[in-house]
């Protein structure tokens, strides 16, 4: 567990297996909440926060409870898994919800601000994926790590969705043309931004 | 094994919703805001349809608009009256009844009446005869070439004999005449009645001028004034009725005996039975002077 392989593991999830842009995770948000970019940023911080402490979360779920309760009572530390999907959602969900009381009682502006997209966190798919990518990948077999890797998750939907709401405000004073516009050139801008994000493929692999 | 299985798997999870239950339990009452409790309480009595139409993001977003007082407590379209009594009365107010406001025309000849025509064969319509400017006699009247009717999105004007007629179940009040109007003739007023009265006629001139140009219009006689003091005033020998203090109910018998000119005109639904009995009386006394 060297300083070393906590930053390959934070650029790799950033930059070269970016949760939107490569993996194609979290895609409606992406889409839907990139039209301009203070909300965008404001949506990247939050989907951030939670994706973090969900990973730290279920981490500590899996092989804190989970695991430990299989080896002992059943002989298997990975007998307990099929529960992963339920208690995931779970914890997200409590997540958000713990998230909004909390900007509410402190944060009041961020949290009006922040409006529906706040709870619709709970079903962004990035946040269930990031968990369970994490119980999968042998490098965050450590707390650390897990942490590390969600907040890396969270880095990269705030950077790819920031970046999306640039392009497109962009694009609202550009001449479209007129079969492309709404959903068609933002779908595209979409797929050129990912095939930009494949230039990263390679670096720390 | 198998049961040891669902045993565990079931205890995992109930012990993990527990977890979670209590911390968001406690989080809830440690975290709280304390909101205004109106705002609950207007929430309950809106029709919780969610349907946006006040403007804002649903119920709760309105009532809080209520509460911060940035939205009438009758900014509610699906409620209707009925609830907007109810957030007055949570919100310790009194609802100002609101009229629908719909265009009246300050001009009541029909073609005959309209003295000094002459025939236009230019651009037909009124902004451009009204530049023109001597199509007709009368300088403040209607020209009668339906700009009105053409603004009209709703099909609730047509042209009748000259003068245009608005269809009052059609009209949505959306102005659209009024702007047309190169005359300013049409004003939107509060329709407090189904029927409400106005001055149809525009003309500020002296009454011998305006007698020359138009056999209805208002020639400032002021028995109006006179006789009904709170309603009407006489403006550059034009009679004004204020709808602030008009509402449409008023006994306006006498005036309407007494009125020379037949400028005051009930627009919207059908007359009120006695003012059509009147109309018809005068009708008959105005043929008999003649002969």
């Amino acid at each position: 567990m060297d300083f070393g392989a906590l930053i390959g593991i934070f650029i790799s999830i950033v930059l070269v297996n970016n949760l939107v842009l490569s993996q194609f995770l979290g895609i409606c948000p992406f889409l839907g909440v990139s039209r301009k970019v203070d909300m965008a940023f404001g949506m990247g911080c939050a989907v951030t926060f939670v994706i973090t402490v969900s990973g730290v979360v279920t981490w500590l779920i899996v092989h804190g409870i989970f695991q430990p309760l299989g080896q002992s009572l059943l002989g298997d530390p990975n007998a307990l898994n099929f529960l992963k999907y339920v208690a995931f959602i779970m914890v997200i969900a409590s997540m958000v919800q713990l998230v909004e009381m909390y900007l509410r009682k402190f944060f009041p502006p961020l949290y009006s601000a922040f409006g529906v997209f706040l709870p619709l966190i709970t079903t962004n798919c990035a946040i269930l994926g990031t968990c369970l990518y994490i119980d999968m990948k042998p490098e965050t077999q450590h707390l650390l790590n897990a942490a590390v890797y969600a907040f890396g998750g969270g880095v990269g939907f705030a950077i790819a969705i920031t970046i999306m709401a640039g392009v497109r405000e962009h694009i609202q004073f550009s001449d479209v043309p007129k079969p492309l516009r709404g959903p068609g050139i933002t779908l595209l801008v979409a797929s050129i931004l990912a095939l930009a994000f494949m230039g990263f493929m390679g670096i720390g692999a | 094994m198998n049961l040891l299985l669902i045993a565990l798997a079931a205890a995992a999870l109930f012990g993990l919703t527990l977890f979670f239950a209590g911390l968001l339990g406690v989080a809830k009452e440690k975290l709280r805001v304390d909101e205004d409790p109106r705002i609950g309480q207007i929430n309950e009595v809106l029709p919780a349809a969610n349907c946006g139409g006040c403007g804002y993001a649903g119920c709760s977003d309105f009532a809080k608009a209520v509460v911060e007082d940035r939205a009438p407590c009758d900014g509610c379209p699906v409620g209707g009256s009925k609830t907007a009594e109810l957030v007055a009365k949570i919100l310790g107010v009194e609802v100002v009844k609101t009229y629908p406001f719909r265009p009246i025309l300050h001009c009541g000849a029909k073609n005959h009446e309209k003295l000094g025509r002459v025939r236009y064969d230019g651009v037909q319509t009124c902004a451009e005869a009204h530049v023109v400017g001597v199509t007709q006699a009368c300088t403040y009247g209607c020209l009668g070439y339906g700009d009105c009717v053409k603004a009209c999105t709703f099909g609730a004007m047509v042209m009748v004999e000259g003068s245009p007629v608005v269809i009052y179940d059609k009209c949505t009040g959306c102005g659209a005449c009024a702007r047309a109007c190169p005359r300013n003739l049409i004003e939107n007023i509060p329709f407090k009645q189904k029927h409400m009265l106005a001055v149809a006629c525009a003309n500020p001139e002296p009454a011998k001028n305006v007698k020359q140009v138009c056999t209805a219009g208002c020639v400032g006689c002021k028995v109006c004034q006179k006789l009904f003091n709170e309603l009407f005033e006489v403006r550059n020998n034009l009679a004004c009725l204020n709808y602030d203090t008009y509402n449409g109910e008023e006994d306006l018998d006498k005036l309407f005996k007494k009125c020379p000119a037949s400028a005051l005109v009930y627009f919207g639904g059908e007359k009120p039975e006695r003012a059509k009995e009147l109309a018809a009386e005068m009708a008959g006394t105005a043929e008999e002077s003649d002969g």
